[in-house]
Formats: structure tokens, C-alpha cells, sequence
């Protein structure tokens, strides 16, 4: 996986390059927006870290703009210490696939990275109407989930959370990333209410069978897989 | 001089004053046409008269009997003073009448005209008709002008005295009018002035009379101690902000230290390390809650509102918050009359619900019971959030929306909830109103469903 990181803080970016080469991503770096756009546009990438407030007054979003106005479609993750929910609409309005603002978890960036670079390459092929993993199967279209030829029954919500943890199996998702594709929810909650949700949920799906299925990754969230 | 001209209140009395000397003219003006005016036609009309009938004499009984009549005429002893008639041949020779004669060829004829003429012992100004028999006689009619021209002159320098009287009371009363303004305006000035330098709490002297001046010094006065309020407010909330800033990061600061100290020890440094995440992680939260309530106190979101079922953000949160209800042991139940839509934010209109939903889960113990209601009532929509758990005192019920204000410190939470819910409800033009549920802790938000803010003081201008 190669991404391009456009970030002009120089501990920032060396953060930033150390942790995704850890994470086995292959890095490039560039400082200010014109290497940026020049790197952008002449390499293919599999996704762009993209800050926003760069040298020279520049808004990283113009980066985007300019690839998305020449059909370049490589997935962006802008990361801008621009918190307001309007600069959030902007950033994804001006074609952002995702938004994240600093200060950041490290675990949640990879976990957005991994959705993305996901999305981006499974978007057009996965027409599958049947998720199946291990024992357990999830029937998209009559909305039936079993395990081991045993019928779950899920609240409509609970589907919708099993359905998003399934398509993103084996990933990490955040609770972040389960607030805002669930329930469609931006903002914070409070208390631990996606907490007590997965773990209604790990009752009815694996309690009483051998394979855990819903893992909880420390420090970052959820995954879901027969391995943890 | 330029100063002066831009003084409003001197140009206001010279506007003034303007009118008073316009408006003595135009009175003069009209009294004058009144009398002197109405005078003077009535005399023309009488010589007219008088003269048709003494050339009617002349064309039945002859010149003889006109020149007797005038005779009579002038020695009756009535109007003698004033009167004024000639009859001379068509040679020019005086037939009868008290001027010395005519000798004015071109003068036109049968019509009133002012002439100076000769009569008795000296000259007079006259208003003379001239008209020529058939048989080529002149018959001159005319009156004495002296006693009319007095008048005249005695009209005219009384309008004048008047006038000069008029102007003088014009300036004057300019003078006095602008000296009464500035010393209205510069009781005015004088706060503002020491206001600007830093002394908030100075206010404008009230004069007591409830005129324009007192009633704008009310306003200011007003304006000041909203002004002051808020500046105290702010004060107020950068100390708490600073202490709560303060006190998790002089935390992390001491759990860092303390694991570095002595022998390296793995473990120790990876349980500050982890301590020291987990409380930054939340100083985050903190500030981004922070964030989230200044810009929603200075109304800076500029994303439109949009349509949004009151139905529809209600259950989605039922649905986020069913199972840490279940798992608290409280149940929630929902009340929601039809389907009631508003203009608003989405995740804000969320976020009020979210907050007033996360208290009742934190303070109303377990069991209880949460009420969420919805309804419309004409343009407003009121939404409930209630518990019975054991609410608050009284005493308390105006602090809990201050920023970080907590009535049991022993709860984890942020003391920013009801904070976020007044802010988002007031960037609706809503209000808010914590209540006694009897009992139980009850928030009752009104919320115009058109989403129109009121305006930014939330009320209306008195009108003047």
C-alpha cells in the first residue's frame, strides 16, 4: 500500500511516516502544497493524508479539489486541526473521503486508512447478498443471521452494527467510525454507550460458541474475525 | 467655525432660527397686503367712480355744470385734504380744481397712475386718473398719497424692528438650544470616554426627566451592564477553564515524573505512559465540548438548517442508548405527539437530546424511569427530558447550566452537558428551563420549529 502524506509540521509528519511504515505502508512525504500536488498527480497512490493548513496560506483542500476536478479519484483522508463540524462538511464536501482532526489516536488513522483503502477497492464488487464468517451467516436481503444453523434475533439497529462490522471484518473500526456509519451521529455521546451496544451484541453472536467473533482491540476499537 | 457647522444641534438651531425669520416675513408679508393693500384699491376704485360720474355730468348738463360740481366738491370741507381735481379746456386751459394745471402730454390715459403734483401751497404724491371728454377736455381725478405713504413707512419699520427682533431671539435661542444639547450629549461623552479607558462599571448619569437623552442614557446603561455581564462571564470562565485545564495536565505532569524516577522500570512507564493518554484523551473532549459551545454561542455555524424529524432524532438516540439503559437498569420511554419537524441542525438537535439523555443516565440512579416528550404547540416545539431519580435542590437548579459546574463531583462527567444543551438550544432560538419533575429532574426545551434565532440580545428595541 503506498500513501502519499502531505503534512507541513515536521514532527507531525515524522509521527505520521514512522507509525504507517510500522504499519507496513510504504511512505511519501512532501512539505508544502505544490510537491504535494506535483507528487499527487504524477505517482498513483492507494490513499492521501492530506493536512490542511499549509505553507503560503494554502488549504490542503485545494489539493483535492484540483485532483478531483482531473477525475483523480485516489482516496483522501484529510487530517486538520480544524475541528468545527462546518470545516468537517467542507472538507468532505470539497471531496474528502474522510475526516479526522487533531490531535488524533494512531489506532483510529489506521483504522480509517484501512476503511478507505477498503472502500476503494471493494466498493464496485461487492454485490455478495450472504456475509459469512466462520459458522456465523448474515443474510443482506431478508436480514436473518444465524450461527451454527441457530436464528439470532437482532433489533434493526443491531443489524445494522453486525452488518458494518462484517463488511469491515478483520479491520479495526473505532467507535468513532461506528458512531457516524451506524447511527449517523456526529458528535461525542458521552458515556460508553457504544461500549454497552458491542457488548449486547457479543452476547447474542457468541455467547455459547466456541469461536469469539467480536474482538475488542485495546486503545482503538473493534474487530471483527475469527482471529483477534 | 468648521467644528460649529458640524455640531448637529447648531445646525439643527440655525434650521430653526431660519424658519422663525421666514415665517415673520411671510406674516408681514400677507398683513401688509392686508391693509395697505386692500387700501389702496379701494382708493383707485373710488377715483374710478368719481370720474365716470363727472364725464356722465359733462356728456348731459356740459362742462359748466362739471366745473360747478367740482367747485362744490372742493369747498364742502369733506376729504378737502385729500381730494384732488382739474377740469381744463381742450386748449388746456384750468376750467376748475385745485391742482395749478397739467402739462404732462404723454401721461396714459383712464388709468390709475402715481404722480407727484402741484397743489395749494406745496407738492403731493398722487394717485391720478387722467381722462379726455369727446369734446377734447381733460377731467383729472386723483387722491393724496401723503397719509397712505405714513402708514406705509410706519408698517415697514415695524416689520423691520420685528424682523431684527426675530433674528436676535433666532440666534439666542440657537445659542442656548446647542449649549442645552452638548451639555445633555457630554454627560454622554464623559462616561463613554472614561469607558473606553477601562472603567466598565462607570455608567451615565440619569437626569431623572424621561426625555430622548434620558431615555438613550437608559439604553446605554443597559447596553453596559449586558456588556459588563458578559465580560464577567468570561472572566469567570477562563479561571475554570484554566483550573480544569490545569489539574489533569499537573496530573499526567506528576505520573510522567514519577515513573522516570529511580529505576527504569518497563511497566511503570508504560501505566504513565497509558494514564497519561487516557487523561489527554479526555482534556480533548473537554476542549472539543469547548469548541463545540463557543461556536454555537457566537451563532458561527454556517451550515443551513435543514428539515429535521423531531421522531426521527429520537429514535435514532433510543437506539443508541437502549442498551446502556438496559445495562443501568433504567428504562426509557418515549412520548412524541405526530410527527413534528423543525428547522435545525441534525447532529446539534441530537446533541441536546444526547446530553439531557447521558445526565438522566448519570444521576437519576437505578432504577428509573427517563421520559422523553415531544410536542407542538402552535410554532414551537417543546421537548421534555425527565427522570425520577432524586434531581436537584433548588438552590442549585440556576448554576447547573454554568460551564463545569457539577453537583456531585463524586460522577465522572465533564460539567459541560447542560452547558452544550443551552448553547445549541439558543443557536435555535430556543430556551431552556430546568424544573422540578416532582420527583426528578426535569429540562424542558422550546424551540421555534421556523429555527429563526430571536434577535442577539433576544429581545425587541423599545421604540422612542
Amino acid at each position: 500500500m503506498r500513501i502519499l502524506v502531505i503534512e507541513d509540521e515536521t514532527d507531525m509528519a515524522r509521527y505520521l511516516c514512522d507509525g504507517l511504515r510500522q504499519a507496513d505502508f510504504e511512505v511519501q512525504h512532501c512539505s508544502d502544497a505544490a510537491s504535494g500536488l506535483r507528487h499527487a498527480l504524477e505517482y498513483k497512490w492507494d490513499a492521501m493524508i492530506v493536512d490542511r493548513m499549509l505553507p503560503d496560506d494554502e488549504d490542503g483542500l485545494s489539493i483535492i479539489r484540483t485532483l478531483r476536478n482531473q477525475q483523480n479519484k485516489t482516496p483522501v483522508l484529510v487530517l486538520s486541526a480544524l475541528a468545527s463540524l462546518d470545516e468537517r462538511v467542507k472538507g468532505l464536501r470539497e471531496g474528502g473521503d474522510d475526516y479526522l482532526t487533531k490531535p488524533f489516536a494512531f489506532p483510529e488513522l489506521l483504522a480509517r486508512l484501512d476503511a478507505l483503502t477498503r472502500r476503494y477497492s471493494s466498493s464496485a464488487s461487492d454485490q455478495s447478498r450472504t456475509i459469512k464468517i466462520a459458522d456465523l451467516s448474515i443474510d443482506l436481503s431478508t436480514r436473518r443471521v444465524e450461527r451454527a444453523g441457530q436464528t439470532i434475533n437482532l433489533q434493526p439497529r443491531e443489524f445494522r452494527l453486525l452488518e458494518y462490522l462484517a463488511r469491515n471484518q478483520n479491520q479495526v473500526v473505532t467507535r468513532t467510525m461506528l458512531l457516524e456509519s451506524v447511527w449517523d451521529f456526529h458528535f461525542d455521546p458521552g458515556t460508553n454507550v457504544i461500549d454497552v451496544q458491542i457488548s449486547r451484541l457479543r452476547t447474542k453472536i457468541d455467547k455459547g460458541f466456541s469461536t469469539p467473533l467480536l474482538h475488542t482491540v485495546r486503545g482503538a476499537g473493534y474487530k471483527f474475525g475469527i482471529n483477534g | 467655525m468648521d467644528r460649529i457647522w458640524h455640531s448637529v444641534a447648531f445646525r439643527l438651531a440655525l434650521i430653526c432660527g431660519a424658519l422663525v425669520i421666514a415665517s415673520v416675513f411671510l406674516f408681514s408679508t400677507v398683513f401688509y397686503f392686508a391693509t395697505i393693500g386692500v387700501m389702496a384699491r379701494t382708493i383707485d376704485g373710488k377715483i374710478k367712480s368719481i370720474s365716470i360720474r363727472l364725464s356722465d355730468d359733462a356728456q348731459t348738463h356740459g362742462l359748466n355744470s362739471v366745473a360747478q360740481r367740482i367747485e362744490h366738491t372742493l369747498s364742502d370741507g369733506v376729504d378737502s385734504d385729500t381730494e384732488i381735481l382739474l377740469l381744463s379746456d381742450p386748449n388746456g386751459k384750468k376750467l376748475a380744481g385745485n391742482i395749478s394745471g397739467w402739462s404732462d402730454r404723454a401721461a396714459p390715459l383712464d388709468q390709475v397712475i402715481d404722480r407727484v403734483v402741484m397743489r395749494g401751497s406745496g407738492v403731493s404724491p398722487s394717485r391720478v386718473l387722467l381722462h379726455r371728454l369727446n369734446d377734447g377736455a381733460l377731467l383729472i381725478v386723483g387722491r393724496d398719497m401723503q397719509d397712505i405713504n405714513e402708514i406705509r413707512i410706519l408698517i415697514a419699520r415695524a416689520v423691520m424692528i420685528g424682523g431684527v427682533l426675530a433674528v436676535l431671539l433666532a440666534v439666542i435661542g440657537t445659542l442656548i438650544f446647542r449649549k442645552e444639547i452638548e451639555k445633555r450629549i457630554s454627560s454622554i461623552r464623559h462616561a463613554t470616554i472614561d469607558i473606553e479607558a477601562g472603567n466598565l462599571s462607570r455608567r451615565i448619569p440619569m437626569s431623572g426627566t424621561p426625555d430622548e437623552f434620558g431615555r438613550l442614557s437608559a439604553d446605554i446603561n443597559r447596553m453596559l451592564d449586558r456588556i459588563q455581564q458578559l465580560m464577567e462571564g468570561v472572566r469567570h470562565v477562563s479561571n475554570i477553564i484554566a483550573h480544569n485545564l490545569r489539574t489533569p495536565l499537573g496530573l499526567i505532569r506528576g505520573h510522567l515524573e514519577e515513573s522516570m524516577r529511580g529505576t527504569r522500570d518497563l511497566e511503570k512507564l508504560e501505566a504513565a505512559g497509558e494514564f497519561a493518554i487516557e487523561e489527554i484523551d479526555n482534556l480533548i473532549v473537554v476542549l472539543e465540548k469547548l469548541l463545540q459551545i463557543a461556536e454555537a454561542e457566537s451563532s458561527t455555524r454556517r451550515q443551513p438548517f435543514e428539515q429535521v424529524s423531531i421522531r426521527q432524532v429520537v429514535t435514532n438516540l433510543l437506539e443508541l442508548y437502549d442498551a446502556a439503559a438496559e445495562d443501568l437498569g433504567v428504562e426509557i420511554v418515549t412520548d412524541i405527539t405526530g410527527d413534528p419537524f423543525i428547522a435545525g441542525d441534525k447532529d446539534l438537535l441530537a446533541g441536546i437530546l444526547a446530553n439531557l439523555i447521558d445526565n438522566a443516565l448519570k444521576y437519576a440512579g437505578s432504577p428509573a424511569l427517563i421520559k422523553i416528550a415531544a410536542a407542538q404547540h402552535g410554532d414551537f416545539i417543546c421537548l421534555i427530558v425527565e427522570d425520577n431519580g432524586p434531581g436537584i435542590p433548588e438552590t442549585e437548579r440556576h448554576k447547573v447550566v454554568q460551564k463545569f459546574y457539577r453537583v456531585n463531583r463524586q460522577t465522572r462527567g465533564s460539567g459541560l452537558g447542560l452547558s452544550i444543551v443551552a448553547a445549541f438550544t439558543q443557536l435555535h432560538g430556543g430556551s431552556m428551563d430546568i424544573e422540578d419533575a416532582e420527583p426528578g429532574f426535569r429540562v424542558r426545551i422550546t424551540l421555534p420549529i421556523s429555527g429563526s434565532p430571536t434577535l442577539p440580545n433576544g429581545n425587541k428595541s423599545s421604540p422612542l
